[in-house]
């Protein structure tokens, strides 16, 4: 009987802290959301996602890191929007105001701007930096999450994990690196 | 006759006090403000010396972090960068809390800056702050790895704060600005444990 109570509580404790570490995921799908784009028309995950995958970024209109990868990462969207990937922007913060949203996105960027208002998608993904990459296969499911490469000032990248990650899934191939972490801005969430 | 006289010499008398008043009151204006301001030399906080930050990669930064027999102390660290926003809002909280636990506590800063700054605009900014911390630059080729290897759950946002107890287990953390209140009532539940 014991026995049999310890080993309830070592299962109890396991999964309690199993869904607390993997709420989302390597391998989660992504279920469609809708939110309004910076012109206030509602769009869909399903009605934005590419057609080999999408990637969904979310950004910033003020932090410095996002401007440093502003340009690197417009390259990538160029490179792969003929292969088949999508873009989608996400703004969480709520301390930034939709006419700075609207006009760094206008400025910047030529891949659609949502504005996750109460940070909706930002929460069910995990979401606490800028700029933050989630990589959705064609299947919607999570293929790489994080970094976009090992060097934000762009002086010294080694490791190009982005572009690495989006390769290989596109070759076929298993995603060698598929979460990397990196310096960026706190997402500013709505209290 | 009295009234044609005056017709024709208001307008003068006019001209005559405009000109008066546009010589010298700018420069009695002028003479009020250098009496009511006078020059002041620059706060010291702009003048003194430079406080030194030193360059770290990701296993000296680890080193600091050791609680052991030579630092028994709990450790309050802050990792920021001047080109973060939030970090320069909360960094007077930060000075504030250095200063009610000195001597109680260990505290160190890890900026995230450009190693371009390590010289320039990282002690400018702490002279300006009156900041007496210990400050590192991190430099490292896999940012990934020292942010996991500081917290596992950090992803890597800024600011963000982490308390390690007297043993090196982690007492509290937090991504973006720090609560002063809170901050002081956690490092208080660990220098002042309530006993049972």
């Amino acid at each position: 009987m014991k026995r049999f109570s310890i080993a309830v509580f070592v299962l109890g404790f396991v999964l309690a802290a199993s869904v607390h570490a993997s709420e989302f995921y390597i391998g989660s799908e992504m279920e469609n959301f809708r939110l309004s784009d910076i012109n206030g028309v509602e769009r869909s995950f399903t009605e934005l996602k590419g057609e080999k995958g999408t990637i969904v970024i979310f950004l910033s209109a003020q932090c410095p890191v996002v401007k440093q990868y502003d340009k690197r990462f417009n390259q990538i969207v160029e490179d792969y929007k003929t292969k088949g990937i999508n873009v989608i922007g996400l703004n969480s913060n709520s301390t930034e105001s939709l006419e700075w949203v609207k006009s760094h996105a206008n400025e910047n960027y030529k891949f659609p701007m949502l504005i996750d208002k109460g940070n909706v998608i930002a929460d069910k993904l995990g979401a606490t930096a800028t700029p933050e990459i989630y990589f959705f296969g064609s299947d919607n499911k999570l293929a790489y999450h994080g970094a976009i490469d090992n060097d934000r000032s762009g002086t010294n990248i080694i490791n190009t994990y982005l572009r690495d990650a989006l390769n290989e899934y596109l070759g076929g191939s298993a995603i060698k690196v598929t979460k990397i972490k990196a310096f960026g801005c706190t997402i500013k969430r709505a209290k | 006759m009295k009234f044609k006289n005056f017709q024709f010499q208001f307008p003068a008398a006019l001209v005559v006090v405009l000109g008066f008043m546009l010589l010298v009151m700018p420069a009695a204006a002028q003479k009020a403000k250098a009496k009511a301001a006078p020059k002041k030399p620059a706060p010291a906080a702009e003048t003194g010396p430079l406080p030194k930050v030193t360059q770290v990669d990701s296993v000296q930064m680890l080193a600091l972090f050791k609680r052991n027999e030579e630092n028994p102390k709990p450790l309050l660290v802050n990792f920021w960068a001047t080109w973060c926003g939030p970090c320069i809002e909360e960094f007077p909280d930060l000075v504030e809390i250095d200063k009610d636990y000195k001597g109680k506590i260990d505290f160190i800063t890890i900026t995230l800056d450009d190693l371009e700054e390590i010289e320039t605009g990282v002690p400018r900014f702490l002279r300006q702050q009156k900041a007496e911390m210990p400050t590192y630059l991190l430099k490292t080729a896999d940012e990934s790895e020292a942010i996991s290897a500081v917290y596992s759950e950090w992803q890597g946002g800024l600011p963000f704060t982490i308390f390690f107890d007297g043993k090196g287990g982690v007492a509290y953390s937090k991504q973006g600005k720090i609560v002063l209140s809170t901050m002081k009532a956690e490092i208080d539940k660990i220098i002042n444990p309530v006993k049972k």
